[in-house]
Formats: C-alpha cells, structure tokens, sequence
C-alpha cells in the first residue's frame, strides 16, 4: 500500500431522511454516501438493492471540449480505447472478462465529460472495480487497436450517412450553428478529424485530461457499503492528477439574421430540418419555466409541433424542440423530416408555430398539462439502481446539488404563465434569427429553400461536419 | 477543593475534572475505542465477522463511555488500590503520576492512529455511516412472486396484476392478438396502421383528445406492431389510475375511423415509411430479405406493409378489423406499478367488462413449407457502407429449441467477446459491425444476422466465412465457458428488465400471450440452466444450413464488380 494514498480528506455524509420518497410536487433522491478521496475524486455510494445487480457511473470532467479542433473525435476514441485492454488484460481478455460475467460496460466522451457506465450481477461488484480502475489508471492504449478504433469510427460515420440520417442531422446543426466554438466540434469527430488523430495524440490526451482530481464515482444497487467504500479508496485514491487545466469555454452569442446550410443527398425521398439558435447553459436559472415551455412546444407528443406537423396536418412521423444544455448555452432547436416535396410546407408551419409560440405564450390550462406531465415522467427518470446512479455522478461532476433534483417539483409548481411567458422570449430565436440545416435532395429542393436566407450547400460525402474553405483538406 | 457539600463553580468543577484525569481518560477512550472499531471493521471482510458484531461493539463503546468517565472521576487509582476520589487524602494523591502513565498512553494512542493513517488501510466512512446502513437484500429467483394475480373477466379479457410500490407510477399494457401475420395481400400493414388509428377519435373523444386527457393527467403513451401482436403502453402516475381506464375503455368500444384522420394518420405512416425503410439501407434489406425467405407464410410482409396498401385503405378494413381483433377475448392486459389488484379488478369491471366478446378469429392455417435451397436477393442503391444480411428459418417462440438459439446467438454476437464480433470486426476487420436477433412469434420465425462492411469491403468473403463459422458450432459445439457466458448474459439481461415497471409488464405480457402463461416467466434460471451445450450444438446444426438460408446484400452499383470478380 502507498502511505500517502488513502487518507480521506473530507468525510461527508449526506443523509437524506426519506428513501426514494416522491411526493405529489416531484421526487426526493434517496440516501446516499458521499465522500471524497484526498486526490479529489469524489465516491458516491447509494444502495438499492431492488435486483441482485451493480451499477457504475465514472464522469471524467473535460471531454470532447479538450480535443484540439483538427482533432475533434479524440476525446471519445480515446474512452473508446480504454476498453481494448487494461491492466493485465489485452483488449479480448478485458471484452472476456466482462462478456464471462453477463456484465456490460461502456466508454464514451460526451460535450463536457468522459462516461464510464457498467452494469454487473451483483456478485461480480469487485470485477467491476478492478476492471473501472484498470480502465482508468491501466490502460492499455495500444496503437494497433487505436488504429483499428479508429478506422472502424470513421466507417460509422459513412455507415450513418446510408442509414441513420435523423442521428447525424443535429451534428451539422451544431456545427454549422457554433462554428469554430468548442460546442460546434463533433464529439465523435468527423471522417477528416479522425484521419488525423495519432497514437501519440491519444497518449497525450490521457496525461493532459484524465486523473483523479476529474473523477466521479457513483455505485449503485446490490452491494455492501463498507466493502465498496473500501474497494473503490483502494483503487482510486492513488490515481494522479490531469496534467493539464481543464478547458475553460466561453459563452457562444446568440445568431442574428438567417443562415441557411444544404446539405445534398442526391436520391433522398425526404428533407431532414434542423431549425436553430443558442440557447441556455445547465444551470439557467428559470429551468422548471423552460422545461414547461419546451414540454408544450415541442417536447411530448401533443406538443404544439407535433400537434401541427403530424396530427393536423401528416407531413411528418414527428416533430419536436430540442434543448442541448451544458456548463455554457447549447442550442435549442426545431427538428422535424417530411417527403422531399413538401419540404417548404412543413419548415414553413414550424415557424408559424413557432412565432405562435412567441406570440399566444402558453395559457393557464396547457401550463397544468404540461406541469403534469414533467411531474408524471419524473419518477421513473429515477427508477432503477443506474439511472440513480447517473444522477448522482452527473450532479457532482457538475457542480450541481441534490437541490436540482429535489427542489425542481416545487419549482414546477410555482410556474406561472408570466414565467413561461418571459423564459419563452429568452430561450427561443425568433424565426427572424434562425440558423437553418437542411439535408435532402438538393437538385429538387435548392431553388425553394433559398428563399430562407443565404444559403450554402455541401455534399453528403463531404468528410466533415461543416462547409470547409476549399484549400481545407 | 470541592468534595460533597462544597459549592462547585464551572471553572472549578473543570480543573478538577482536569486534576481526576478525566479529559485524559475521555481522550485515551475515544481513541482506543476507535482503533477497535476500524480494526473490528478492517478484519470482517477478511474473516467474515458478521456485520452485527461491528455493531455489538460499537454499542459496548458508547455504553461503555459515560461509566468510564465516572470512574474516572469517582475512583483515584492509589498506591494501595482503587479508592473513591473524596476518600483519598489529597496530599497523598498519585493522580499527577496516574496522569502521566496516561499521557503515555495517550501518545501510544497517538502513535498507533497516525501508523493506522499510514500503514493500514483507513477507511472511508465514519463507524456510524457503516452501522447506519441497513442489510438490504436482493430478491432471488424463487419462483412466481405471490403479490402476482391473475383474472379473466367474463368477456374474456385477461387481467394481470404485479403491485410494485417502488414509484408512485403505472405501466399498463395490453396486448392484442394482432400483427402481420393475419395481414393478406391489399391489406398489409394494417395492423400497424389499425395501431395509429387508436388515436384518433372515438364517439366521445375528439382527434388528439386521447393524447391530451393522458398527457395533462401526467402520463404518455406509445404503441408498437409486430409479426404476431399490436401492444399498447402507458405509464402514468398513480393518480390518473381511473382517468386511464376511461379512456381505454372508451376506444376500445367506441372508435370511429372519419375520413379526414384516415388521411391525415396515411400521411404519418408514409412518412414513417420512408424515414424508417426508403432512406435506412439496413431496414431496406430487412424487408426484401424477410420477403423472400418466406414464399407462403404472411411473416413475408413487411409490418408496416407495401406502399401500395398503405395507399389504399379504405373506412371499411378498418371496421372489419376493429371488431374481429379488438375484442377483449382477444386481448391480455397488463398492469404493473403502485396498485392493488383489487382495485384493477374492479376498475376493469367497471370499465372493461361491458365490451362484448366476439368470435375468436380465424387461425393462420398457411404454414411455410420446408426450403428448398439457397435464396439470394440483392439491393443496389446509394451506398458507402455495403450490407449483407443472413436468415434462416428457425422455431416459434414457444418451441423449446428457442431458448437454446437465444443462448447460440449471445455466444455468437452479444458484447465485445463474442465469438463473430471478435473475428469478423476485431480480428479480420471484413465488417465494422455484426449482429443477430430471433424473429420469433406464434409460427415458425427466422433466425437473422446482420452486417455492416467497410466501404469496399469484400461481401463474398464475409458470407464464406460467416458460413464457416456457423458450421464450426454445428460440428464442434460450444466450450462450458461459452455457455456459462451466455446463461450469465441472459440473467443479467432477465434482472435488468425486473429492475422497471416497464420492464416487469412487458415480460409478464410476453409470457402469457407466447408462452401461455404469466408464470413461465419465472421458470427462467432454471430453463437457462437445463440447455446444455448438445442442445446448442444440435440447434445450430438443423438451423445453420445453406439450403435454410436467404442471403441479402446490398450494394451501390459501383461495388458490384468487385463482388462478382
């Protein structure tokens, strides 16, 4: 054992009187234990032993906003890596070790975080510490399996080009919405980005980025507090700090004016549309008003776009709102598809509504229903021994408190139609300020959509996200 | 100084608690006590101490504490022995000397603390927070849990009931009889569409008020078409118990089918069409692949049917369809969440047993005749990626060997380790991503294996060796590891889905309506166990032939030279 290790700087006990108790007014997280090692990595330990099984969640701070721009994607190949061995183990023996046991582990970068998650039979709890820290302090990081990783992530992109359009479209929208801002870089890179990235990259991406001071660990479900506690400080208390300083991003302004970016799939039998602006940061302070605003315009299924473009109207199978919310303001955006010749139709009734949105607010009855239903779902957001588990580790890595949680039912409660009425005019563009991302036909669809606004167009095949300067590549 | 009878002031009842050793005493305890404790705790993961002496202790040390203070503070150790404290002569007293034995001590304490930070492992949490955690225990697999109950209303409605008071919410579903397979030519697909038409309007409900009584009660809802069934879900808080059941009840016996949201509802799954089949090449291939393995049987049509069909409903199929599938002796209903069966039971009565039962409907009497050879398809089309898709007929959900190929199919593709994951993508890099999954229902189904190639990638070679390997299982069989491998996936896979209400409902509704009972679900650990590893051995070898086969790929147009070379 290192002496200098396991010293625990800060024995915090959060103690949360009412076990997963949910009143009428929203859901109160339930007990949990909450420590912090004295290299900074913060253990999260909630029992819930509803099924005999185990559940981690490990947040690295950081993540895809560390990746230099020409290296977009190095963040999430790299969490992708640390699968293909660690510790003892080469990457089929740690792929075995976890297959053997029934278990499931995945890595993946997200905007702002590395993610660890795992799943294991409640008897396998020490084999998914030992292989978590293997991953984290231990990895293999070899090259030939980087190469391999990252041959087969840029294959995925072209595969998602022939069959999964609705899953890249938000990635043009992002990029072609923030630009050169870290937000607009594609978190799992782009096939040029990708190309690019080398095994020393990699290398030093791990030593810069990842370390104990980053670290989260929430374990949830069926195991023995004690043991757990024991087992994870014995891990983890030793691990290094990041080298580097964790990336400091400023605020993107919101767009004004129209930009329209098109992008052509010669043969598309529909238009996909994203319809964008900047819009709020995590922590925004009115979130219960904005929730209920983006619950009635476009987030459920009687939504006022949904209710427009699908139900009156059938131009589409869905349309929605989306909130991107992170440490500085995301996107709030339009998302819809319809057949390649009503393309017109339908962006034009969404921003009808949307500027119904703007002007009409949300009445009395529909601020209830929508009220209601945020109330209704959130419990089961909650539900099993995971996805506490990731609430956990989500809150703590981002500087959250259990208040997010268990003050938000009351903040629903207190909403008003003012509120929503004022979030609405803060958060949503109007469709005078709307950065628009069009993916279809273009030869049958160029001369209409320009009428948007100016209007840029790049092939599908194009190896990146965004329109490039042509000497880019 | 102060004995009985003398007025004590603060300051003096402190120095003689000082002079008596008292603090000294205190501070020798707690940290005795402590070390105890972290031994005691250090020790019973290694030696498996049963949590309640840790307990035990700690309560000994807490009781114990006051009376070592008051011994401390009655008693003076003496040259002749333990005397009480007012007896001893204050000249004669010793307590400076006991006060130094005691700092000893004290700095032994210290030293040992400080070599327990350093040397041994120091753990986390403060004793309290060990004690504090309740011994929680996981439920086991111990067969049908009792809290489950079961009726049949007189119109033949099937209730199930699973009380799960985790979360104040309900997951109900039911489960109708009705899918592709009681489709024919002209009307595919209308099982799927009959699926949308429940939400529009009914004698009492207008287009879209369903949605709105669910969503502003605090619930959703969705639904979803197969081969063999329609299923509908909502999940809602405990309050919108009846609300749910009104509305339920209400298109369940009087929806009405006007015109304008035939035409409306055509339009959405027309989209749905091609967002889900036009323009996904993996989907595109599914459906041309399931059509030609299949030449008799309706598993042949695609679910969410031709574009012609879809094109084509009329007010009447709908009707026909309503009555002769809608009926509650066909349908198995679910309900699992913060309730009683008592009250589901009698909501159900209120509601749902008024709706009158019907003829059952006719069987599917065409059963797909053996195949005859190899069949071959291929798609070309707009492609990076090139596809090939494999299928071959395989059991009915309900065939014993299902289980057995469900195990076959983990080994061969679930996870990182799986045996055609870790040849074809990690080791020979001929595919970026390969897949497997059971079509599986009431009739005989395929057994489906899907791959994506890198761009360029060699189609003939892959198939060559996906046959290869398929037929290495048949001869050769799979090792005890593999098979242990596979049960564990499926029981994490089975825990996973009782950790939800969604998940408990939609098990307990697959097992009755394929199984024929709720409680098969529950024979789970012990089937997985009895497959053994002959068994897995024998599937592969009656599935796993060419002449079973329909093979798909696709391609662009460009590609195909190289895979004819």
């Amino acid at each position: 054992m290192n002496p200098a290790r396991t010293h625990i700087r800060l024995p915090v006990l959060l103690l949360l009187l009412l076990a997963g108790s949910v009143f009428a007014e929203g859901v109160t997280l339930p007990a949990f234990h909450h420590f912090e090692l004295d290299n900074g990595t913060a253990l999260l330990l909630s029992q819930q032993p509803e099924v005999p099984l185990v559940s981690v969640t490990a947040i690295l701070r950081g993540g895809a906003v560390a990746d230099p721009p020409e290296h977009s994607g190095l963040a999430n190949l790299l969490a992708s890596l640390l699968e293909k061995g660690a510790g003892d183990r080469d990457a089929a023996q740690f792929a075995e070790a976890v297959g053997a046991s029934g278990g499931s582990l995945s890595s993946r970068a997200d905007l702002e975080t590395i993610t660890i998650s795992a799943t294991f039979l409640a008897r396998d709890a020490g084999l998914m510490v030992e292989l978590l820290s293997d991953m984290l302090l231990r990895p293999g990081l070899d090259e030939a399996e980087l190469e391999k990783l990252r041959d087969r992530s840029i294959n995925f992109i072209r595969a998602a080009k022939d069959t999964n359009l609705n899953a890249l479209l938000p990635i043009y929208g992002q990029a072609f919405l923030f630009g050169e801002h870290p937000y607009g870089s594609p978190v799992s890179g782009s096939e040029t980005t990708l190309a690019g990235i080398s095994h020393e990259d990699v290398l030093d991406f791990y030593e810069q980025q990842l370390g104990g001071d980053r670290l989260t660990i929430a374990v949830s479900g069926d195991f023995d507090v004690a043991l757990m506690s024991a087992r994870l400080s014995d891990a983890f208390g030793d691990w290094r700090p990041a080298a580097g300083p964790l990336p400091d991003i400023a605020a993107a302004g919101r767009q004004a004016g129209r930009r329209v970016l098109l992008i052509d799939k010669p043969g598309a039998t529909q238009t996909y549309f994203w319809l964008g602006n900047i819009g709020v940061a995590r922590d925004y302070e009115n979130r219960a008003a904005l929730d209920i605003a983006n619950t009635v315009f476009g987030g459920r299924f009687t939504s006022m776009l949904n209710t427009e473009l699908r139900v009156n109207s059938g131009l589409t199978y869905g349309a929605r709102s989306q909130l991107s919310r992170a440490s500085q303001p995301g996107s709030v955006a339009i998302t819809s598809f319809t057949a390649t010749e009503s393309t017109i139709e339908a962006i034009d009734l969404a921003l009808i509504v949307l500027g119904r949105l703007h002007e009409f607010g949300v009445d009395e009855e529909t601020l209830e229903s929508a009220r209601n239903y945020i109330l209704g779902r959130f419990p089961t957001a909650l539900e099993t021994a995971a996805q506490l588990g990731n609430q956990l580790a989500g809150l703590e890595a981002f500087g959250l408190d259990v208040s997010f949680i268990n003050d938000y039912g009351a903040a629903l409660m207190s909403t008003d139609t003012a509120a929503v009425a004022a979030v609405i005019d803060a958060v949503f563009a109007s469709s005078d300020d709307l950065v628009f991302v069009l993916l279809g036909d273009a030869g049958l669809i160029r001369e209409q959509v320009s009428k948007y606004g100016p209007l840029i167009e790049m092939p599908i095949t194009e190896p990146h996200f965004r329109p490039q300067p042509a000497t880019d590549e | 100084m102060g004995g009985p009878g003398t007025t004590i002031t603060i300051m003096s009842l402190f120095s003689e608690l000082r002079r008596r050793n008292v603090f000294k005493v205190l501070a020798v305890y707690l940290i005795a006590g402590w070390l105890i404790i972290k031994l005691l705790h250090h020790l019973h993961p290694v030696i498996g101490l049963p949590h309640w002496i840790e307990k035990l202790v700690g309560l000994m040390l807490i009781v114990g504490l006051p009376l070592a203070l008051y011994f401390a503070y009655i008693y003076e150790i003496t040259p002749v022995g333990l005397k009480k404290a007012v007896d001893v002569d204050q000249t004669q007293s010793i307590v400076y000397k006991t006060g130094q034995k005691l700092n000893a001590a004290l700095a032994v304490m210290i030293v040992l603390l400080l070599a327990a930070m350093v040397v041994g492992r120091l753990f986390p949490e403060p004793p309290a927070l060990i004690d504090d955690s309740p011994v929680m225990q996981a439920p086991t697999m111990q067969g049908v849990p009792p809290a489950i109950r079961s009726v049949t209303l007189e119109n033949g409605l099937e209730i199930i009931v699973w009380p799960d008071h985790d979360i104040p919410n309900v997951a109900l579903y039911y489960f109708v009889r009705v899918g592709g397979r009681n489709e024919y030519p002209g009307i595919t697909g209308l099982s799927h569409f009959f699926e949308h038409m429940m939400f529009s309007g009914t004698e009492d409900l207008e287009p879209g008020e369903f949605d709105r009584i669910m969503e502003a009660a605090g619930g959703h809802n969705n639904a979803y078409t197969t081969n063999d069934i329609t299923v509908y879900q909502d999940w809602f808080p405990r309050s919108a118990l009846e609300t749910v059941f009104e509305i339920e009840s209400e298109r369940l016996e009087n929806l009405e089918f006007s015109p304008e949201a035939i035409e409306s509802e055509r339009g959405v799954v027309t989209s749905e069409r091609r967002t889900t089949v036009d323009n996904n090449n993996i989907n595109k291939l599914v459906e041309q692949v399931r059509a030609t393995a299949y030449v008799a049987h309706p598993y042949q049509f695609p679910i969410i049917g031709w574009p012609s069909d879809i094109a084509a409903w009329t007010q009447e199929d709908f009707e026909n369809f309503y009555r002769t599938y809608y009926a509650p002796n066909n349908i198995t209903m679910v309900v699992v969440g913060d309730v009683t069966p008592e009250e589901i039971f009698e909501l159900a009565e209120d509601y749902l047993e008024d709706i009158p039962a019907q003829e059952p409907p006719a069987d599917v009497r065409t059963v797909e005749p053996e195949q005859q050879g190899e069949r071959r398809v291929v798609i070309e089309t707009d492609a990076q990626t090139p596809l090939l898709h494999v299928a071959f007929h395989a059991g009915a959900a309900a065939d014993p060997e299902t289980l057995a190929m469900r195990l076959l199919l983990s080994i061969l593709v679930y996870g990182d380790s799986a045996r055609l994951h870790r040849l074809f993508v990690e080791e020979e890099q001929l595919a970026i991503a390969i897949g497997a999954f059971p079509f599986e229902g009431f009739d005989p189904g395929l057994v489906y294996f899907y791959a994506t190639l890198p761009p360029g990638g060699d189609l003939g070679l892959l198939e060559q060796r996906l046959f290869e390997e398929l037929a290495r299982i048949a001869e050769e069989g799979v090792s005890e590891a593999e098979l242990e491998k596979a049960r564990n996936i499926a029981l994490a896979e089975f825990w996973g889905t009782m950790a939800t209400i969604n998940g408990k409902a939609a098990s307990l509704g697959e097992a009755a309506v394929f199984h024929g009972s709720y409680e098969k679900l529950f024979d789970f650990a012990q089937d997985i166990e009895a497959v053994s590893g002959e068994t897995l051995k024998a599937v592969a070898g009656r599935v796993f032939r060419r002449d079973n086969a329909t093979i798909g790929m696709l391609y662009a147009p460009a590609v195909e030279a190289e895979v004819e070379e």
